[in-house]
Order: C-alpha cells, then sequence, then structure tokens
C-alpha cells in the first residue's frame, strides 16, 4: 500500500503494509534517527508522537490512518521553539525528565500546552500513561502552567510585532 | 520477519451506502473503528491470522455526529471516549463518565470509540457493563437479503448465553443512546488492568435510587473481560428486596447469592478476581449503609 503523509516535515510516499503501526514505520522505514520505543502495544507511553499537533502513542495507530497526516517525532520538535517554552518551564520549575521518557514526556507536555489545559487532574490523567517515576505531579502541572504562561507570552510579543 | 505477509486491502467507506455495497463484496471483513484494542494485542502486527479485508469506519461521516435532548443523548458509533467526556460531562451519568476516567490517559480515550468499546470480538471491555445499567440503547445495521436494515435494540439484548455481546452477522452498531439517569446511586469500579492484565480484573457497574431504606430499580453488572458480562434480573431483585442497612451476616449472604450467579455464567473464575469481587460489592453495600444511615439520622 502507498502512503503518502509528511514526517518530520518531509513529505513522503511510502509503500509498505497498511497495518503497520506507526511506531515500527519511524523505526525502519523512514531512515532518520527517530527516538520512538516500539513496545508491541503494552502501552509503555514511550512511543508518543504528535499526529496533527495531538500526541499519540505511535504503536497504536496503523499506517493507513496516517495518510495525508503531519507526524511529528521529537527529533524534529526538539529544535522547534515551542521546545525551547518547555526547556524554560523545565528549568523554572528545576526539574527535568530522565533520559528515557524526556522525548514523549515533552510531546505530552506540547500537546497540553498547545490545548491550554491547566486542570491539574486532567494534566496528571494524560501524563499518566507514562510510567516512569522520574518526575514528581507537582512539578508536572507546575511545567504545564510555566509552559502555557510561556507560550502565552511569546504569542502576545509576536502579535505586537506584527 | 515479514516475509510471506500480506497487506490486508484497507476499504475506506464515505457514508453508510458505501459502507453496506462493501460489506456486501466482502462479507468475512474486519470493521475498523479506533483500533485501540487491536493494535494493544502483542500478536496485531506481525499478524497472519488478520483479516485481508478490513473497513475502516472513521470516515463516516453519520458515525461522528452526535445530539442531545432532555431525555437522551445519541452518540454516533465513531464518536470518541474524549469526545463524550468533553461534551456531556456535566449532563451524562456519573457512571459513565467514572468508568470512562477509569479508562486511564486521553491518548487512549482520545483513540477508543463508543462503538468499538462495545464490540470488540473476543473481550469484553468496561463499557459494555455501565451500559446495560443505564438502560442504554443501540441502533444495530445488518445486513438482510442483500439491503441494509438497522433496528434499535436495548444492549442486555446484545449480550448472548456466554456474555458476551453477539452482533447479527455482519451487523455493526451505529448509534447509541444514552437516557439521562436520575438514579441517585451510581457507581463504578474498575479493579486490575482490563488491557493489561485481563484474566485478574474485574468491572462493575451499579445504579438504583434509594428512597430510605430501599433500592428502587437497580441494576448491577458484573465483567469479566476474558469471560464476559454477568447480569442477571435475578440479581437485580435480590437488591430490590434488600432493607438497609445490612450487617455482616446479611452481606456474606448476599455475596454467596451473587457468586451463585456469577459462577454459574462463568465457571472459571480466577481467585484474584473472585476476591476482588467480592470486595467491589463490600464497597457498595458500605456506600449504601453509609446513605441510609445519614438519611435516617438526617430526618430525626
Amino acid at each position: 500500500m502507498k502512503i503518502d503523509c509528511t514526517i518530520d516535515g518531509k513529505t513522503l510516499t511510502l509503500s509498505l503494509n497498511s497495518d503497520k503501526p506507526l511506531s515500527l514505520i519511524l523505526r525502519e522505514n523512514t531512515g532518520d534517527d527517530a527516538v520512538v520505543n516500539h513496545c508491541n502495544g503494552a502501552m509503555c507511553g514511550l512511543c508518543t508522537v504528535l499526529v496533527d499537533g495531538k500526541a499519540m502513542l505511535s504503536c497504536m495507530v496503523p499506517a493507513f490512518e496516517i495518510r495525508g497526516k503531519t507526524v511529528t517525532t521529537f527529533d524534529s520538535f526538539r529544535k522547534t521553539k515551542n521546545m525551547k517554552d518547555i526547556e524554560k518551564a523545565y528549568e523554572s520549575v528545576g526539574s527535568f525528565p530522565c533520559q528515557d521518557c524526556y522525548a514523549s514526556r515533552s510531546l505530552i507536555f506540547e500537546s497540553l500546552i498547545d490545548e491550554g489545559i491547566t486542570d491539574p487532574e486532567e494534566i496528571l490523567k494524560e501524563l499518566s500513561i507514562i510510567k516512569c517515576p522520574c518526575m514528581d505531579p507537582e512539578d508536572e502541572i507546575n511545567i504545564v502552567l510555566k509552559g502555557i504562561e510561556a507560550r502565552r507570552k511569546r504569542n502576545v510579543r509576536r502579535t505586537q510585532f506584527a | 520477519m515479514y516475509e510471506g505477509l500480506s497487506s490486508p486491502n484497507i476499504h475506506t467507506p464515505n457514508n453508510l451506502g458505501e459502507y453496506a455495497s462493501t460489506i456486501l463484496h466482502y462479507p468475512t471483513s474486519s470493521l475498523w473503528a479506533g483500533g485501540t484494542f487491536i493494535m494493544s494485542r502483542p500478536d496485531s502486527y506481525p499478524s497472519r491470522t488478520m483479516n485481508a479485508e478490513i473497513i475502516y469506519l472513521g470516515d463516516i461521516e453519520e458515525l461522528h455526529r452526535f445530539q442531545r435532548n432532555d431525555r437522551f443523548a445519541e452518540f454516533g458509533s465513531m464518536v470518541t471516549l474524549d469526545e463524550i467526556v468533553s461534551t456531556g460531562k456535566t449532563v451524562l451519568p456519573h457512571v459513565l463518565i467514572d468508568n470512562i476516567q477509569t479508562i486511564g490517559s486521553r491518548l487512549i480515550t482520545r483513540r477508543a470509540t463508543i462503538g468499538g468499546t462495545i464490540s470488540t470480538k473476543g473481550f469484553t471491555t468496561s463499557f459494555p457493563g455501565t451500559l446495560i445499567t443505564l438502560d442504554t440503547t443501540a441502533e444495530v445495521k445488518f445486513i438482510k437479503k442483500k439491503r441494509l436494515h438497522s433496528r434499535w435494540m436495548q444492549i442486555t439484548r446484545l449480550l448472548d448465553k456466554s456474555g458476551r455481546i453477539a452482533l447479527p452477522p455482519q451487523g455493526m452498531i451505529s448509534r447509541v443512546r444514552i437516557a439521562f439517569s436520575e438514579k441517585n446511586c451510581q457507581f463504578f469500579s474498575e479493579v486490575g488492568s482490563f488491557m493489561l492484565d485481563p484474566e485478574n480484573s474485574v468491572a462493575v457497574a451499579f445504579t438504583a435510587t434509594l428512597d430510605q431504606d430501599i433500592l428502587i430499580n437497580p441494576k448491577i453488572a458484573f465483567t469479566y473481560p476474558t469471560h464476559g458480562i454477568c447480569y442477571s434480573r435475578d440479581i437485580d431483585s435480590i437488591f430490590s428486596s434488600l432493607r438497609f442497612p445490612l450487617d455482616d451476616s446479611e452481606i456474606s449472604t448476599l455475596e454467596s447469592m451473587i457468586f451463585t450467579f456469577v459462577e454459574s455464567s462463568f465457571q472459571n473464575i480466577s481467585d484474584l478476581q473472585r476476591t476482588r469481587t467480592s470486595g467491589i460489592v463490600r464497597e457498595i453495600v458500605d456506600d449504601l449503609n453509609e446513605r441510609t444511615l445519614t438519611v435516617s439520622n438526617e430526618s430525626r
């Protein structure tokens, strides 16, 4: 099956099995060094990617569902201004995720910041998919709140200059 | 690893008319809703047992609609659980909202659909049990004499003898109608992980109206993921015959009566499931006892 999609800013036409999970596509077909885990459906949360800006578990997305969609892995996301907001939030809270879950946790933070979710319960529920105990729940909430604040400030500055 | 593996054909009908003609051409095809269950099986890919034809329902616009009036909310089968919570958190029965929230992160509920959670093949999610206690009805579309027919049925009518949801051949659920419940006792509990440890987990949904010390129209459904749903009107009538508060011996009698029904349906539930079921029943009774005593103290 031929599938047209955009992965990390590159428009690709991939020829692959229609039910192949996105996590395996990123590891085997795209040719870049995307840091994505493939847990074979164990819901480890470490295979998170952004599909059209929303965090998703790539092991749950079959190939035919990414047709015409934009997939962003942490590899390209780390170079964006949005990641800088999250890094600033990590610094101001004084808490950083460990190396294992840094990528997926940052992508989930981005999804929460982008949606502007401030309800602590919702934030913790969304992050509950990652089982790694490296972060304090209170820090997670503060990072999202700081991230939203940083994003808002940046947007205001941008509109002022425009 | 992938040698000899054929790629399934994906059919993406855009409306129910196209769906009918596709299912007529490929009667043995599998229906694909959110895919959360299929993709989370360890052998989902590469799989040689997977059907060669898949009908993806995500592009059918009719299945994404939802509407409500003052009596019920009606959801298309492809409405995701996350959309249900965000649109109906304040109006839908809280037993349903509790059920969705116990499923876990929005990364999963954003993909899981209401139709998919009801009609998962060979596995029972906690959702249909909760819908049974809410007297939910579903519109089932099926092929008869080469034409697409539809019928509204109560979810209880979809249960087969083994406690599984059984749809007619080539049938699918297109809409689900959930009534706004006014029952004042609504309880949902899931112990263990349905997806990661199905052999040992159990979910119980309970709804009733507590009037002084008796229950009116109680409904209780026990869900064992690998076995099915245990729902019986006989258990409901046992609950309606009770007068609260119950003492320890009455609770033990109630438990043994419940297990008689559960074990007549599913002989081989695990010891852990048995213990967990008993714990949840006690939790429900404790809650009802507390409410009865609070009401009787307030009325004095």
